[in-house]
C-alpha cells in the first residue's frame, strides 16, 4: 500500500498559525526582520507555493540525486580528465568555486531567516526545504573542489575566499549581504529567489553546465546540473511573496526588483562575463556573454516582471549598452590586476580569439583592442613589469568594482569617469549614475568603505602592494597569473623578428 | 606588485588551509562543514558588508557576538553524528521508509476504527494538536541555526529544524487519517487550533513556546530549547505518550512516536556535546547555562505538569506525578550529560 496522496493532507501541514497570547506579534515578527510594511497581516494567508513537496518526497528525491551526483564523481576519480582540461576553463571553475560555495552557504542563512520570520507558515516550511537545498549546494561544491586542492592550491579558495578581504569578494559580499541578510525577509524573497535565482543563477547554471560539458569537464557539468534541478523549487518562494507585495505596495516591489537586478548584473559581469568570452576556449564557446544575457537574462526577466505588473527598470538602456562594455572592461582589469585574484585569467586575445570578439562585439577593437595592443607589445618586448600594476584602481562605493568598468574608452555615452557624490562632507565615487542613485536611496544601509577608502584610512598595514595582497589573503602560490603563460601574445611577433 | 610575481613557491595542500595542520585526513563531514559562516570571520568590522549600525549587524552583535555564552573557538565543536546533507537525506529517507512500512502494516481505517472513543479523545487533545508546538520549535530551531557562531553548530540545528518539519508532516498525515476514520465526529482535523489556543492543559506549554520565540540571544535559545524545553516536553509528548499508546494497544501511535523520538535523541547527542564544548572552552559558560536553566525549568515544569493531567486522565493511564517526575528526570539526564550538573 502506498501513502495517501499528498493533496489529502498537505494543507494541514501548512495550516500552522495561531493567535499569539503571551507575547506581542511584533515581538515575534519584528518589522525590520519580517517586513510587513503596508501589507495587512491577513494577506499572508494567500501565500501559496506552486511547486509542492512533502518531507518524505523531499528526502527520497534528494537522496537519489545525491547518489547520482556522487557516483559520477566516483567513476571519474581515477580518470585523467582533469589533467587534460584547458587552463582557461579551469579558471572558470576556480572562480566559480571560490565565488559561490560560501554564498550558497550564506543562502542557507537567508532561507533560515525566512523559515523563522516569514509571515506565512507555508512559506516558512518552503524555506526550510530551501535551507536544506542550499546546504546541499554548498556541500557538493566544497566536496568537488576539495578533490582538486592537492593538484592546485587555488582550489583552496572554495573554502577560503569569503573569509578574506580580496577585493572581488568584498564586492560579492556587499551585493549578497545586501540581497540576503540585511533586508527584511519580504525584500529578501523578492531579491534572492525572485530576482537573483530565477533571473540570474538558475539560467547561468544551465549555460555553465553546457560550457563545462563542451570543455570536457564532465565532473563539473554533472555537479552544476544536479544543483540546478533544486533551484526551481526554492526559487519559487519569490513569486507568491511578490504577488502579495504588488497588491499592497507596488512601489516598494518595483524598487527592490530594480536595484537587485542592477547590482546582480554588475556582479555577473565579472563572475560570468570573462569566463564566457575570454577563459573558455574559443572553439567551445556556444554563445557570447552578450548573446546569453540578451536571450536568457534580459528577455526572460522582462517577461517575468511584466507578468507581475512591474515596469521596465529606469536604467534599462544603460544596462543593455553595458553588455558591450562592462565585462570587457572588467576582464581587462582582472587580467591586469591578476595577482589579486585566486585564479589564472586567460588573456583571450590571440588573433583567432580577437576575430571572434570583433565578430560578436563590432566596437571591441575601437574600445579595447588598442589597450591590448599595448599589453601585447610589452609582453613581446619583455617589459613584463609594465603589464603589472603598481597601484589600485578607485572603486565604486556601491558595487565595489573598479570605477570605469561600467564604461569603456572611446565611448561617448558611457565614458570612463567617476560619478561623484558629496554627502556629509565626504566625496563618494561611483562607476555609474545608477549605482550612485541606489546608494543615495539606501545610504544608511549600504555605507561600507571600499578597499581604497580602507587603505587611505590606514586600515591596511603596511600600505604597500605586498601589504595589500597580504591583507587580501593572497599567498604567492595562489596569486593569479596568465593562464597560458603569455604564449598567446607570441602570434603578434612580426615574422621577421620571430625568425631572428 | 611586479616584485611579487616571480615568487611562486610550490605548495602541496592535503586539505583546506583553514583546517590548519591536521595530523590526519579530514572527514567528508569536516570538508563540507568547516569555516563556512563568513559573518564570523576574523578582523571584520561587522558581521555583514554593510553599515555596522544596520539592524541586522546590530542584531548579530547583540544576540550572537555579545551573548553571555562565549568561546574562543566554536569551530572546534563537532557533531557526534557527523551529519552532512548527503547523510541526512539518506538516513531520513530510510526512516520515512520505516514509517511507510508502519503505516502500511496498520491499515489506516481498520486500525483507527478499532480505537476506543476515550483514546480518540486523547489523540485529538494530546497528539494531533502537536503540529502547532512542533512548528513553534521548528521556527526557534531555524532561528538558532541562523544565529549560531559556527557552521558546525548551524548545520546541526538546520537538520534538527528539518526533523521538526518531518514531525509536523507526519502529525498532519495522521490527523487526516484519523479524521477519515472517525468521520470527523471526534473533532480530529478540525479542533486542533482551538485545543492549542484554548485548552487549559496546553496553555503553560504554549506560553513557554511563545516565550521561546522571543528568546533572541542565541545561547539562551539553545540552552532553553535543547536542554530544558525539548527534553521536558518531548518526554511527555513523545516518550510517555508512546508508552501510553503501547499499553492501550494503539501500536501505530506507539511506533510512530518512537520513530520521531529517534530524531530528538540525535539532537540530544549534539546538544549535550555542544554544551560540554562550551564549558571546556570557558568554565564560566557552565554558570551562564545554569542561569538560563533556572529561568526556563519552572516554565517547563508548569507545561509538563499541566499536560501530565491529560495522560493521567486516560483510563489505565499513569499517575500525574509520575509523568512529571519522568519528564524532570529526562531533563536532568540531559543537563547532567551536558556537564552542567552532577
Amino acid at each position: 500500500m502506498a501513502r495517501m496522496p499528498r493533496e489529502q493532507w498537505y494543507d494541514i501541514a501548512r495550516d500552522l498559525d495561531w493567535e499569539l497570547s503571551y507575547v506581542d506579534h511584533e515581538a515575534v515578527f519584528p518589522e525590520w526582520h519580517s517586513g510587513q510594511g503596508k501589507i495587512p497581516r491577513e494577506a499572508w494567508a494567500r501565500w501559496d507555493e506552486s511547486y509542492k513537496i512533502s518531507y518524505p518526497e523531499y528526502v527520497a528525491t534528494q537522496r537519489e540525486k545525491e547518489a547520482g551526483a556522487y557516483s559520477v564523481k566516483a567513476a571519474l576519480q581515477k580518470s585523467k580528465v582533469f589533467d587534460q582540461l584547458d587552463e582557461g576553463w579551469k579558471s572558470v571553475a576556480k572562480e566559480h568555486f571560490g565565488a559561490t560555495a560560501a554564498i550558497e552557504d550564506m543562502a542557507v542563512y537567508a532561507e533560515l531567516r525566512m523559515a523563522r520570520f516569514g509571515l506565512s507558515p507555508a512559506w516558512r516550511n518552503m524555506a526550510m526545504f530551501g535551507a536544506l537545498d542550499e546546504t546541499r549546494h554548498a556541500q557538493i561544491g566544497l566536496q568537488f573542489a576539495h578533490e582538486l586542492v592537492g593538484k592546485d592550491p587555488q582550489y583552496d579558495w572554495a573554502n577560503k575566499a569569503y573569509q578574506t578581504n580580496e577585493w572581488g569578494i568584498i564586492a560579492a559580499r556587499a551585493t549578497f549581504d545586501g540581497m540576503m541578510m540585511t533586508p527584511n525577509v519580504v525584500d529578501t524573497a523578492v531579491q534572492l529567489p525572485f530576482t537573483f535565482e530565477t533571473g540570474f543563477s538558475n539560467v547561468q547554471f544551465v549555460a555553465l553546465a553546457a560550457d563545462a560539458l563542451e570543455s570536457g569537464d564532465i565532473n563539473f557539468a554533472n555537479m552544476i546540473s544536479s544543483i540546478q534541478t533544486d533551484e526551481a523549487r526554492h526559487a519559487q518562494q519569490g513569486g507568491p511573496t511578490l504577488e502579495i507585495l504588488m497588491e499592497h505596495d507596488p512601489r516598494r516591489a518595483q524598487w527592490i526588483v530594480d536595484k537587485t537586478f542592477w547590482t546582480s548584473a554588475r556582479l555577473f559581469a565579472i563572475l560570468t562575463g570573462p569566463g564566457m568570452d575570454y577563459y573558455t576556449p574559443v572553439e567551445m564557446r556556444k554563445q557570447s556573454y552578450k548573446e546569453f544575457m540578451q536571450e536568457w537574462i534580459a528577455e526572460q526577466f522582462l517577461d517575468q516582471i511584466r507578468d507581475y505588473g512591474l515596469k521596465r527598470p529606469w536604467y534599462w538602456d544603460e544596462f543593455i549598452a553595458g553588455l558591450d562594455t562592462w565585462h570587457h572592461s572588467l576582464h581587462l582589469g582582472v587580467w591586469y590586476w591578476r595577482p589579486t585574484v585566486w585564479w589564472k585569467p586567460q588573456g583571450g586575445v590571440s588573433p583567432e580569439e580577437r576575430e571572434w570578439l570583433n565578430e560578436k562585439y563590432p566596437n571591441w577593437e575601437k574600445q579595447f583592442g588598442w589597450m591590448w595592443d599595448v599589453i601585447i607589445e610589452n609582453i613581446n618586448s619583455g617589459r613584463m613589469e609594465q603589464t603589472l600594476p603598481e597601484t589600485l584602481p578607485w572603486l565604486c562605493s556601491l558595487c565595489h568594482l573598479p570605477v570605469g568598468t561600467a564604461a569603456s574608452p572611446n565611448n561617448d555615452k558611457y565614458p570612463v569617469r567617476s560619478y561623484p557624490l558629496k554627502h556629509n562632507g565626504h566625496t563618494y565615487h561611483f562607476c555609474s549614475r545608477t549605482c550612485r542613485q541606489i546608494w543615495w536611496e539606501d545610504k544608511d544601509t549600504l555605507h561600507d568603505p571600499t578597499v581604497i577608502e580602507r587603505l587611505l584610512a590606514g586600515e591596511i598595514q603596511p600600505p604597500t602592494v605586498e601589504g595589500i595582497l597580504a591583507w587580501m589573503g593572497l599567498t604567492p602560490d595562489v596569486m593569479g597569473d596568465d593562464a597560458y603563460g603569455y604564449r598567446w601574445a607570441k602570434a603578434y611577433v612580426p615574422a621577421a623578428a620571430a625568425a631572428s | 606588485m611586479t616584485d611579487v610575481m616571480p615568487e611562486r613557491p610550490a605548495r602541496r595542500l592535503k586539505t583546506w588551509s583553514s583546517l590548519g595542520k591536521l595530523r590526519r585526513l579530514p572527514s567528508e563531514y569536516e570538508i563540507v562543514t568547516h569555516g563556512m559562516n563568513y559573518t564570523t570571520r576574523t578582523g571584520r568590522f561587522a558581521a555583514l558588508e554593510s553599515n555596522p549600525t544596520t539592524p541586522t549587524n546590530m542584531w548579530f552583535l547583540t544576540y550572537r557576538d555579545h551573548s553571555p555564552l562565549r568561546a574562543e573557538d566554536w569551530s572546534g565543536f563537532r557533531d557526534p553524528d557527523e551529519l552532512t546533507y548527503r547523510k541526512y537525506v539518506t538516513i531520513q529517507d530510510e526512516q520515512e521508509t520505516v514509517v511507510e512500512g508502519i503505516l502500511d502494516e496498520y491499515g489506516p481505517l481498520a486500525h483507527d476504527q478499532s480505537l476506543e472513543p476515550e483514546w480518540i479523545e486523547f489523540l485529538s487533545t494530546v497528539f494531533t494538536p502537536t503540529r502547532f508546538p512542533a512548528h513553534a520549535l521548528q521556527m526557534s530551531t531555524a532561528y538558532m541555526a541562523q544565529m549560531a557562531p559556527s557552521s558546525y553548530i548551524t548545520n546541526c540545528a538546520l537538520f534538527a529544524g528539518a526533523d521538526l518539519l518531518r514531525r509536523v508532516s507526519l502529525v498532519a498525515y495522521r490527523t487526516r487519517q484519523l479524521n477519515d476514520a472517525t468521520s470527523g465526529v471526534a473533532g480530529i482535523g478540525v479542533r486542533e487550533r482551538e485545543v492549542w489556543q484554548a485548552h487549559e492543559a496546553w496553555q503553560p506549554a504554549r506560553q513557554m513556546l511563545e516565550y521561546l520565540l522571543v528568546a533572541y540571544d542565541w545561547g539562551e535559545c539553545f540552552t532553553a530549547m535543547n536542554l530544558v524545553v525539548r527534553p521536558s516536553l518531548d518526554s511527555v509528548l513523545l516518550t510517555q505518550a508512546a508508552e501510553l499508546a503501547h499499553a492501550g494497544h494503539d501500536e501505530l501511535t506507539w511506533l510512530l512516536l518512537s520513530n520521531l523520538a529517534a530524531d530528538w535523541a540525535r539532537v540530544e547527542r549534539w546538544s549535550t556535546g555542544l554544551a560540554r564544548h562550551a564549558i571546556e572552552q570557558r568554565g564560566e559558560n557552565r554558570e551562564v547555562m545554569l542561569h538560563w536553566i533556572d529561568r526556563w525549568a519552572p516554565r517547563a515544569d508548569a507545561a509538563v505538569s499541566s499536560l501530565a493531567g491529560l495522560l493521567a486522565a486516560v483510563p489505565g493511564g499513569p499517575d500525574q506525578g509520575e509523568v512529571v517526575a519522568n519528564a524532570v528526570a529526562a531533563r536532568d539526564r540531559v543537563i547532567a550529560a551536558a556537564g552542567i550538573t552532577g
